[in-house]
C-alpha cells in the first residue's frame, strides 16, 4: 500500500477496519473520539462491514465488548483515562470470561487536576486486570499493533483480551507516515474468529460463570496468568510471520544502540522518539548511551530486559507515571526481572517524568544520561529524578500566585 | 535535511489547518512529514500552536517544537505575548513570517539575528473570504519560503480544505489568495543554527511546597486576564440609538457589559472577546463592528 499521512486515531480505526471486526460498541472521550468518529462514519458510507452502536457509558461498553467477543464476534473498541477507569470492574471480568476483543487506550493522564495530555496511569491502572498490553511509539506501530493484538489475543494457547495503547496528542492528533497493510495480506494473516464454543441456539452453553469457592477461583487465575506468559510465544510467533508479510519486525521489546552501550534509558510509548533523540545526541559526545523500549507490557518482557540489561554499567528506568508513594510503576518491574541476574547494571536509575504530557526537552533528557555517568562514576547517587525545568517551576508558581495559594 | 515549523494562532485563524497544509503539501512532495497540534480546552480566539517537521530522510523527533527553523505567527498581537512566546528558541538564521501592518523591524520579537518577513494576510482573508481565516495563506508563506513546489503545495491546499469539509467555491476562493501569497514570496535560504538550550533542572524538594491542593483563593480572577486581544471585530455602541435595554448585558457571555458612572451600557474593552453576541441580540441594531487594530 501507499504511504500516508495519518493520526494515530485514525491508524487505529484503519487497522479495525483491517481486521474486519464485527462490532464496535463505543463511547466518546478526548483525546479518542476521532477512532469512533472515523469507524461511524465508515460504518454509515458504507465501507466498513462492522455493527456500530453507541453506550451511555463505557461501563457498558466494555460489558456489551464481551459479551459479544464471548458470542463470538470480532470486537474492538476505545477509550482513554477517566474512561478506562470508569469500565475498569469490566475488564477484570472480561478478561476471566477469556473474551479476546481489542481495546484501544489513547493515553491521558488522570484527573484530578484534569488534563488533557498523556501519561501511563490510565493504561497501567489496567496492569493488573488479565489484560495484554502492547504500547505504540509510532502511528505505524499502532496500526501494526492492532492487527498482531488480534492474533495473539484470539490464539488458542492465550484467549485474553488485549490493550494496544497509544498517547493521546503525541500520537493521536499527530499525522505521519503510515503504510497501511494491504487487505488481502491482512486476511492471510488474520483469518477469521474461531470461536471455540460460540454462543449459539443449537448448542447452549453458560459463560462466566460464578465459583464461590477459593479453591476453584485460583484453577481460573493461575490459568489465566499461565495464558498470558503464553502471549509471548504466540506474540513471537505472530510476528515472524507479519515481518514476513509486510516487513516490519516487532519483539516484546526494542534496542536501540545497545551494540556497546554502557548506560541505557528504558522506557515506553512516545516519548521514546525523545530517548532516541537523546541517546544520538549522547552518542556524538562519545557517551556509549543507548535505549531499551518497551513494547509489550503484559505479559512483561523480563527475559528479554534482563538479558539486554546484562553487563551494563548503568541503567535508568523512565517511568511516565506516578505510584504516589512508590515512584514510578515500571521501575519496580525491571528491577525484578534484573534481581537475579549475574552481571546486571551497577545501578537502576528512577525517572519520573512526562506526567500530564509535560513537555521534554532534549537538554532534559540527556541530563539523564549524565546523572547515569554521575552514578557510574561513584559521583551521584541512583536518587530518584523527578523532571522539572526551572522555568515550568517558576510558570506554577506564578499559577499558584494567580490562585492567590503559597507554593 | 530538516526543517521544523511552528505556527501560533488564535483559535479559529486556522493554525491547526495550516500545519496539516504544509505537513500534506511537504508529504505530497517527496518529503517525509509529520504535523501535530497542541490544544487543550481552547476557544476562538485562545492563543494556539501547531507543528511541522518535514525532511528528506526519516523523522526522528515527535511533539513540541522547542527549536525551530521557521516561525509562522499568524496575529499580530502573539508578537509580544508572554505566554505564547512565538519566538522562543527559534533559531539563529531562521525565519519569521508575521501577519502584520507593522514593518519587519518592528514584529521580530527582538531577534536581529533571524529573518522576517511581514505580510497583512487579514486583509487579504477578509477581502477574498470575507472572514479572518488564514491557514491557506500563512501556509502559502512557509511553503514558498521553504521551497516547497507549487503543484505540491496547491495538492495538499484542496486536501486538507475538503477534509475540513469546505464547498468547492470557498476552497477556490482559498487557492486563489494562497496562490498570489505564494506567488509574491521568494524561497529563503535557511542555514539555522539552535541556541544552545540548557535544561535546569530543579529537584523534587524545591517543587514540594504549600499544601499542595488545587484551590484557589482569588476567585474570580478571569478578569484580570485580559482575553481583548482575541478580537478580530470590536463591538461600538451607538449611544444615539441605545436605550440601555441591558439585552446585551444578559446576553454577554464574559460579563464584558457594564453600566457606567453615567448610567450607560459601557464595554469592557480588556475583557470583550469580540464574540459579536450583542451586536446579534441588540433589538435596536445599536450596536456595530469596526475592524481591530491588531497592534
Amino acid at each position: 500500500m501507499k504511504p500516508e499521512l495519518m493520526t494515530g486515531n485514525r491508524a487505529a480505526a484503519s487497522a479495525a477496519r483491517l481486521a474486519r471486526v464485527d462490532y464496535v460498541p463505543a463511547y466518546p472521550i478526548t483525546p479518542q473520539t476521532e477512532i469512533i468518529e472515523t469507524i461511524a462514519s465508515w460504518v454509515r458510507e458504507g465501507t466498513m462491514d462492522s455493527k456500530f452502536v453507541q453506550l451511555e457509558s463505557e461501563h457498558s461498553m466494555m460489558t456489551a465488548a464481551g459479551a459479544a467477543s464471548l458470542a463470538g464476534a470480532r470486537v474492538f473498541t476505545a477509550t482513554s483515562s477517566q474512561g478506562l477507569l470508569y469500565a475498569m470492574e469490566m475488564l477484570y471480568n472480561v478478561s476471566g470470561w477469556r473474551a479476546p476483543m481489542v481495546l484501544m487506550n489513547v493515553s491521558r493522564a488522570l484527573a484530578a487536576p484534569i488534563v488533557l495530555e498523556p501519561d501511563h496511569n490510565d493504561v497501567l491502572a489496567a496492569r493488573d486486570s488479565g489484560f495484554l498490553q502492547l504500547h505504540s511509539e509510532t502511528c505505524q506501530e499502532v496500526a501494526d499493533l492492532v492487527l498482531l493484538a488480534y492474533r495473539v489475543a484470539e490464539d488458542r494457547r492465550v484467549m485474553l483480551p488485549a490493550i494496544v495503547n497509544l498517547d493521546g496528542f503525541y500520537l493521536s492528533f499527530t499525522r505521519e507516515k503510515v503504510v497501511l497493510p494491504g487487505q488481502a495480506e491482512v486476511d492471510r494473516f488474520l483469518l477469521p474468529y474461531d470461536p471455540p464454543r460460540p454462543i449459539r441456539a443449537t448448542a447452549p452453553v453458560a459463560k462466566g460463570s460464578a465459583v464461590m469457592e477459593g479453591y476453584l477461583y485460583s484453577y481460573f487465575r493461575y490459568n489465566l496468568h499461565a495464558a498470558a506468559l503464553r502471549a509471548k510465544e504466540a506474540f513471537g510467533e505472530a510476528a515472524g510471520e507479519y515481518q514476513e508479510l509486510f516487513g516490519r519486525a516487532y519483539g516484546p521489546v526494542d534496542g536501540y544502540r545497545l551494540e556497546d552501550a554502557d548506560y541505557v534509558l528504558v522506557m515506553s510509548n512516545s516519548f521514546t522518539t525523545l530517548g532516541r533523540q537523546a541517546v544520538n545526541r549522547m552518542r556524538e559526545q562519545g557517551v556509549k548511551a543507548g535505549l531499551l523500549k518497551l513494547r509489550m507490557v503484559r505479559p512483561f518482557p523480563g527475559e528479554e530486559v534482563a538479558a539486554l540489561l546484562k553487563g551494563r554499567k548503568v541503567a535508568a528506568v523512565f517511568d511516565q507515571n506516578i505510584s504516589p508513594g512508590m515512584g514510578g510503576i515500571f521501575y519496580p518491574e525491571v528491577a525484578a526481572s534484573l534481581y537475579h541476574l549475574r552481571g546486571r547494571p551497577e545501578a537502576l536509575l528512577p525517572v519520573v517524568g512526562g506526567l500530564g504530557g509535560k513537555q521534554l526537552t532534549s537538554d532534559e533528557m540527556c541530563q539523564v544520561f549524565e546523572r547515569m555517568r554521575a552514578v557510574g562514576k561513584g559521583t551521584a547517587k541512583p536518587d530518584p529524578m523527578f523532571l522539572m525545568r526551572e522555568e515550568e517551576l517558576s510558570k506554577a508558581k506564578k499559577a499558584l500566585a494567580t490562585a492567590g495559594v503559597q507554593g | 535535511m530538516i526543517l521544523r515549523v511552528r505556527f501560533h494562532g488564535r483559535g479559529g485563524q486556522g493554525a491547526k489547518t495550516a500545519s496539516r497544509i504544509l505537513g500534506s503539501a511537504a508529504f505530497g512532495g517527496g518529503y517525509n512529514a509529520q504535523d501535530f497540534p497542541i490544544y487543550g480546552a481552547e476557544r476562538r480566539g485562545a492563543p494556539v500552536a501547531a507543528f511541522t517537521r518535514f525532511s528528506d530522510s526519516e523523522i526522528t523527533e515527535r511533539g513540541f517544537i522547542f527549536s525551530p527553523d521557521v516561525v509562522a505567527v499568524m496575529d499580530d498581537s502573539l508578537v509580544a505575548d508572554p505566554l505564547a512566546n512565538p519566538f522562543a528558541g527559534l533559531r539563529k538564521g531562521g525565519l519569521a513570517i508575521v501577519n502584520t501592518t507593522r514593518p519587519a523591524a518592528e514584529a521580530n520579537g527582538g531577534r536581529d539575528d533571524v529573518t522576517v518577513i511581514t505580510l497583512d494576510l487579514t486583509k487579504r482573508a477578509l477581502e477574498t473570504l470575507g472572514k479572518a481565516v488564514l491557514s491557506a495563506g500563512i501556509a502559502a508563506a512557509v511553503a514558498r519560503s521553504a521551497g516547497i513546489d507549487a503543484e505540491a503545495f496547491v495538492g495538499g491546499l484542496v486536501d486538507e480544505l475538503k477534509e475540513v469539509g469546505l464547498s468547492d467555491d470557498v476552497v477556490s476562493k482559498n487557492v486563489a489568495l494562497a496562490g498570489a501569497v505564494y506567488d509574491e514570496l521568494k524561497p529563503v535560504e535557511l542555514r539555522t543554527e539552535e541556541l544552545p538550550a540548557k535544561a535546569e533542572l530543579v529537584p523534587l524538594a524545591a517543587v514540594v511546597s504549600g499544601d499542595g491542593s488545587e484551590d484557589i483563593v482569588n476567585v474570580g480572577n478571569s478578569a484580570s486576564r485580559h482575553t481583548g486581544n482575541w478580537r478580530v471585530t470590536e463591538p461600538v455602541i451607538d449611544y444615539q440609538k441605545c436605550t440601555d435595554c441591558m439585552i446585551c448585558y444578559a446576553y454577554c457571555p464574559e460579563s464584558a457589559m457594564s453600566v457606567g458612572a453615567d448610567g450607560r451600557i459601557a464595554i469592557d474593552y480588556d475583557n470583550c472577546k469580540g464574540c459579536m453576541i450583542c451586536q446579534a441580540e441588540c433589538p435596536l441594531r445599536a450596536i456595530g463592528s469596526i475592524m481591530e487594530d491588531r497592534r
